[in-house]
Order: C-alpha cells, then sequence, then structure tokens
C-alpha cells in the first residue's frame, strides 16, 4: 500500500480489478487512515466481508481476509516494507509544459493517419450502413428502428425513439449514444445486457448484438 | 428533478497564476468551465471571455428566437444542443479576433466544455481536453473525448492509455477555442435520471487522480459542494501540478418520494 487508496471492482480501471459478475463496478476501497488500513464498501450489490462477517468500513489488520465476489483479499502487513506496489498509481506526471496547439502541418498528419484508421472502422463511407434495431421480443411501438441521432433512447417515455409499451416501464430504461468509432450503449432506470452480459458503463455495440432491456429484446444489426 | 451543484477552482501546488474559470447559471441550468493557455495573464483572459460567451449567447437565444447561430448546425442533435455549439463557436470567434488585435495575446486560446440541462435532456458541447463525466449505476463514464494529441493517438489506435498517461506530450491540444478562426465543435446528448451525478473538470484533475479515485469520491461523498473539495484536494494532495476546477452537479427528485428512492436503490443494486 502506498498513500493513494486502492480501488477493487469489475470496471478494469480498478487498481484490482476482478473480472466477475458478482463484483461490483466500484466494490470497495483500502485506503491508510491514521497509519491504519481502512476497508470501505462503495455502495456494491453483493456487499463486503471482513472474516466472513458482512461491513461497510472496518480497519484492517495482519491476516485479515476480505471477501469480495468469490474472491478472497489477504491482509500481509508483515511484508508491506518489502513489497512496494505501486503498481496502481498514474505515473509521474511529466514536466508540466505550457498548454499549446498542434501546430497545422502535425494536425494534417494526425488527420491522415485518422483517416487511414477511419477506412478500417465499421462507419467509414466504403462500407456506409444504416444501424438498426430489429425487435426479437417484447411490446414496443414497431418492429424495426433506424438509428439517426446522437441520442437514441429506449423507453416509456414520448421522447423515446424506441417506445416500450407496458405499465412498469421505465420512461427511459436505457441509451444509445453514437461516438466517433461507433454506437454505445449505456445504462437508464435499466442495466441493460448484451449478449446475455450485464454491462458495466458505456459499452460498444458490435453488428449482430442481442440486446436485452427488461423483457425486450433487441438486435442490433448494421444493414445495407 | 432538480440540481444540486457544487463547484471549486483552485490554483494548485505549482503555477503563480489561475487561467481555468468557470460560471454556473443556475436559472438557465447552463454549467461551463475553461482552461485558458497563452501565457502572462493572456490565458485568464481568454478562458473568461470564452466562458461570458457562452453563457451570454444562451441567455440571448433563450430571450429571442431570432439570435443568430454560429458555425454549421448539426442534423443528428437537438436544437439546444446545437445552439450550445453555436455558443462554442461564437466564443471561439471572439478569443480568435481579440488575440489578432493584440499582439500581446498572440496564441492564447482556450479549452471549453458545456453542459445545459432542459428538462430530462442533457446537451454537452466541447473543446479541448477539460471533460464531462456521468456517473450512473455505479458506473463513472466520460461523455467527452480528448482533443488532445494522446488521446487522438489512442483513439486511432497508435499508442496505448498506457503510454498517453506517461507521455510528454499531454499538453499538446488538437483543438482550442480562439486559436485558429474556426474551430469544430463536438457535442452530445443524453437523458438524466434521478440519481445521476455529473462532472465537469479541468485536466489539472483528470491528470492528477484516476478515474476510479474520482469515482469513489463521488460515490462517498453527500454533498455535491463536498465532492468537488474532495477531488480539489486529492488533485493537490498529489501534486497539484496544474490549476485545477470541478463542477459537480447532482441530479435529484424535487420532491424525494419513496417510489424514485426505490428506483435509484434498484439501478443502483444492478
Amino acid at each position: 500500500m502506498g498513500t493513494r487508496p486502492v480501488t477493487i471492482g469489475r470496471a478494469p480501471d480498478n487498481d484490482i480489478p476482478i473480472d466477475n459478475l458478482a463484483v461490483s463496478n466500484y466494490h470497495a476501497r483500502v485506503y491508510l487512515e491514521a497509519g491504519s488500513l481502512v476497508v470501505e464498501d462503495l455502495n456494491s450489490l453483493n456487499g463486503l466481508f471482513l472474516n466472513d462477517i458482512r461491513v461497510e468500513r472496518a480497519m484492517l489488520k495482519d491476516g485479515d481476509a476480505i471477501l469480495i465476489g468469490k474472491h478472497h483479499i489477504l491482509v500481509d502487513q508483515a511484508h508491506d516494507a518489502a513489497l512496494p506496489v505501486d503498481g496502481w498509481r498514474k505515473p509521474p506526471v511529466p514536466r508540466v509544459n505550457e498548454t499549446m496547439v498542434l501546430d497545422t502541418h502535425e494536425r494534417r498528419k494526425l488527420l491522415e493517419m485518422a483517416a487511414a484508421a477511419g477506412e478500417r472502422s465499421q462507419l467509414s463511407p466504403e462500407r456506409l450502413r444504416v444501424p438498426t434495431l430489429t425487435v426479437l421480443q417484447g411490446r414496443t411501438d414497431q418492429k424495426e428502428y433506424r438509428i439517426s441521432g446522437k441520442l437514441t433512447v429506449i423507453g416509456h417515455s414520448k421522447l423515446a425513439t424506441v417506445r416500450l409499451r407496458g405499465w412498469f416501464t421505465p420512461d427511459i430504461a436505457a441509451q444509445i449514444n453514437k461516438h466517433e468509432d461507433g454506437y454505445y450503449l449505456g445504462c437508464g432506470d435499466r442495466v441493460p445486457k448484451i449478449n446475455g452480459i450485464a454491462i458495466g458503463g458505456l459499452t460498444k455495440l458490435n453488428d449482430g448484438d442481442l440486446i436485452e432491456v427488461g423483457r425486450v429484446r433487441l438486435n442490433f444489426l448494421y444493414r445495407e | 428533478m432538480r440540481i444540486q451543484t457544487g463547484a471549486r477552482t483552485d490554483l494548485g501546488r505549482v503555477r503563480k497564476n489561475n487561467e481555468d474559470c468557470f460560471q454556473m447559471e443556475p436559472s438557465l441550468q447552463l454549467f461551463v468551465l475553461s482552461d485558458g493557455m497563452g501565457g502572462e495573464a493572456h490565458g485568464e483572459v481568454a478562458s473568461n471571455l470564452a466562458v461570458q460567451t457562452v453563457i451570454t449567447h444562451c441567455q440571448q437565444s433563450e430571450n429571442s428566437r431570432t439570435t443568430p447561430i454560429f458555425g454549421e448546425a448539426q442534423p443528428d442533435v437537438s436544437e439546444r444542443t446545437n445552439r450550445l455549439a453555436s455558443a462554442i463557436h461564437l466564443a471561439n470567434k471572439k478569443v480568435f479576433e481579440m488575440a489578432a488585435a493584440n499582439p500581446a495575446q498572440k496564441g492564447m486560446g482556450a479549452t471549453i466544455v458545456a453542459a445545459w440541462v432542459e428538462g430530462q435532456r442533457l446537451s454537452v458541447a466541447h473543446v479541448g481536453d477539460s471533460r464531462v463525466y456521468l456517473l450512473r449505476a455505479g458506473t463513472l463514464d466520460q461523455l467527452t473525448a480528448d482533443h488532445s494529441l494522446v488521446a487522438e493517438k489512442v483513439r486511432i489506435g497508435i499508442m496505448t492509455p498506457q503510454e498517453a498517461d506517461a507521455s510528454e506530450m499531454q499538453s499538446v491540444l488538437t483543438r482550442a477555442v480562439g486559436t485558429t478562426a474556426a474551430v469544430q465543435v463536438d457535442s452530445t446528448e443524453q437523458m438524466l435520471l434521478v440519481g445521476d451525478t455529473l462532472l465537469l473538470c479541468s485536466d489539472g484533475l483528470t491528470r492528477m487522480v484516476t478515474d476510479p479515485e474520482i469515482a469513489s469520491t463521488l460515490l462517498t461523498s453527500t454533498a455535491a459542494q463536498e465532492a468537488a473539495d474532495r477531488l480539489i484536494e486529492l488533485a493537490n494532495d498529489y501534486g497539484g501540478v496544474d490549476n485545477v476546477s470541478a463542477i459537480v452537479l447532482r441530479v435529484t427528485q424535487k420532491s424525494d418520494g419513496v417510489l424514485d428512492r426505490l428506483k435509484v436503490w434498484k439501478r443502483n443494486s444492478g
């Protein structure tokens, strides 16, 4: 442990990422407080257990076992000096340069590289295809939708592109955003699934993906 | 829906003047943050002018439907979002013209990031490497794509995020407000939900503090102002090499009824 808190969770940007569905995106963190290690639950779904007792926040001592999902993390204070684990730190920030803007020549070079990369991407003009959502199951106002705007809302709301029917359907169940490199599915009042797996934050959609929002199943397809 | 706000800007631990600047306009639900550049006091001039111009233009468009649109309107976003982008095009023009008229200010410019809420709809527009994040259902997503050399290289796939974090080129922007006669403005939209937290910040924060640390700070702060204060303190604790600014927006229900609290609880528990 260094002086910075260590985060544990399912999202890949955690200091200790755990790829398991029982683990919340940002599940817990461990930090130093007045010379002691403290573990804290970050409002996780399945909770944090210290020596098999559920805790919100607890001080740690040598030999303690933290349980997150099905993973045990052991507290080893005997070796703290010998194991400087600083891998989670941001690298030392390079010397502070004054902010500047790329000159015209450099920018042109970058744009050329971007154009070359674009030709390989799904949005390139050569492969210009229309993204669509086809309804496989569930109650919606249409059977197929073309996606055109930067924001596509799936829900009960009048503002929704994909309008879901049903009494307890949320206004904004999920949404799709158009980015430079494709379309991304994000949470609304529901955490949608892509190909059976609940998303953790904005997730890029690939041709043929199966989207589940509540009881509605949609097929994301690029059509000619 | 109601928005609870918290914000702070700080010199940091190294710089001698604060070129960051922000303004919140609660009557318009408009929030703008800018990071100036240009040495001497010119960065401050640029960021202040940019923020003021955006606020004034949006205010005018609310009062008069005939307010002209600057830049090219995009067909894939709402009128409101186009208006916000228009405000940034105008800010670019104003800063550029001021710099052109005053040789001492040559090359001054600024990043800008703006968030405008109308009902449930959030419009975001930006230029440069200041960011907007959305924390929802325990997950932190960056809604803006940095216009910096390293970020663009990562997006093209010729640089890894790790190389970008260690690069000496982090201060090189590919776009800025006021350095060229015209600028390309990026815009996006979201539908906001009760329980959402938005963060607008300058690179002084994101260069010092990792995304998981930002997420855990937002998750463990009760009030928006507390979250903003703690983020600034973190950046300073880690060295505070640059000016640092943060606007934190919490979306809450007016009545805070049981049903809404249940909804937030359900969403947060996956």
